[in-house]
């Protein structure tokens, strides 16, 4: 017997991401999945940014890490919720994985919700969380060509952070370019310089971040 | 690979599960249609295929046979139309140069049909 299935690879995990995302525009919550190579600076830029945000919003932070407890370690001494899930080598996020996790948070008390992807450009650019924003973190010592080599990830986030940018006097790093490859991939993406380390950037970041947290409460 | 794994367990369930709704008791073929831009290998697709048949996982059988049909990627300019295959900088218009270029092809990823009895 023939079965003309047609059907999505990922129909279950888009089924479960439209569950979440139903959750999150009950409560109002802002949620951002960050994406990046191991080492980008994920990690630091969350502290930093939750830092720069706890008094005027309240924060949780999901981290997705292949093992350990140590980034959402570093998120709760900042006095935000942080759940960790450990994918236990899996390379990615799905949205049942988030699904799971949520009852932990009371998203009602939740303005803003950061969701730290595994760090890899490849695996979790397909699974939709039910996030209101993919954003990617590259950061400097990177390269220039991550943004060509994985134009995947590039075209279906809606801006890039260009972090460690402290470094590039030191690298051969180029700016314009890596602007002109973006604009190439994806038109619509912006692009924020950021070092976590100087802080420079940060409150540009913070800004973009506002402006999102406002966008999703006038829906 | 541990990328293709998940997507192949995926794949596998929604096919077990619409085949144990029709009383299908064994799979003997699954087509799939892999996009150039949808991130997951055709070679890694078929290296997790093995190794769940090998194991007979899933109503498969060790004659169960995948398939897997390539998607080109394609994109048209929406300024002037022009039709191409995108290279790396994919929504450039390589005619008249506008940042104008939509995909309209190569993002698929989809069980096309399965055979079973």
């Amino acid at each position: 017997m023939k079965i003309n299935l047609e059907e999505e690879v990922l129909s279950d995990n888009n089924a479960a991401a439209k569950f979440n995302r139903d959750l999150f525009e009950k409560s109002k919550t802002l949620v951002i999945n960050l994406m990046s190579s191991p080492g980008a600076g994920k990690t630091t830029l969350l502290e930093k940014t939750v830092a720069a945000l706890r008094n005027e919003y309240r924060i949780g932070v999901i981290e997705g890490d292949l093992a350990t407890e140590k980034d959402a370690d570093r998120i709760r001494k900042l006095g935000a919720k942080a759940v960790q899930i450990n994918t236990n080598g899996g390379c990615h996020l799905d949205a049942r994985m988030i699904a799971k996790v949520l009852p932990e948070f009371n998203l009602d008390e939740i303005d803003i919700l950061f969701i730290e992807n595994v760090g890899n450009l490849v695996c979790p650019s397909g699974y939709d969380l039910g996030q209101n924003h993919k954003v990617a973190i590259l950061s400097v010592p990177e390269g220039n060509d991550k943004i060509p080599k994985y134009p995947v990830m590039f075209r279906r986030t809606e801006l890039v952070v260009l972090n460690k940018i402290d470094l590039l006097p030191y690298l051969d790093f180029d700016v314009d370019t890596a602007v002109e490859d973006l604009k190439g991939i994806n038109p619509d993406s912006g692009l924020i310089k950021v070092s976590s380390r100087t802080e420079e950037g940060l409150d540009e970041w913070c800004q973009w971040i506002k402006q999102a947290y406002l966008k999703c409460q006038s829906q | 690979m541990m990328h293709e794994m998940a997507l192949m367990g995926d794949i596998l369930q929604l096919v077990e599960r619409d085949a144990k709704a029709r009383n299908i008791k064994q799979i003997n073929k699954i087509e799939l249609v892999v996009g150039e831009l949808s991130n997951a290998l055709p070679d890694a697709l078929e290296m997790a295929f093995e190794t769940f048949r090998a194991r007979e996982l899933a109503m498969l059988t060790r004659q169960s046979q995948l398939v897997i049909r390539k998607e080109e990627a394609r994109a048209k300019c929406t300024v002037c139309g022009y039709e191409y295959h995108p290279e790396v900088r994919l929504s450039i218009c390589p005619e008249c140069g506008l940042p104008s270029g939509k995909l309209t092809a190569g993002e698929t990823f989809k069980v096309k049909l399965y055979e079973g009895n």
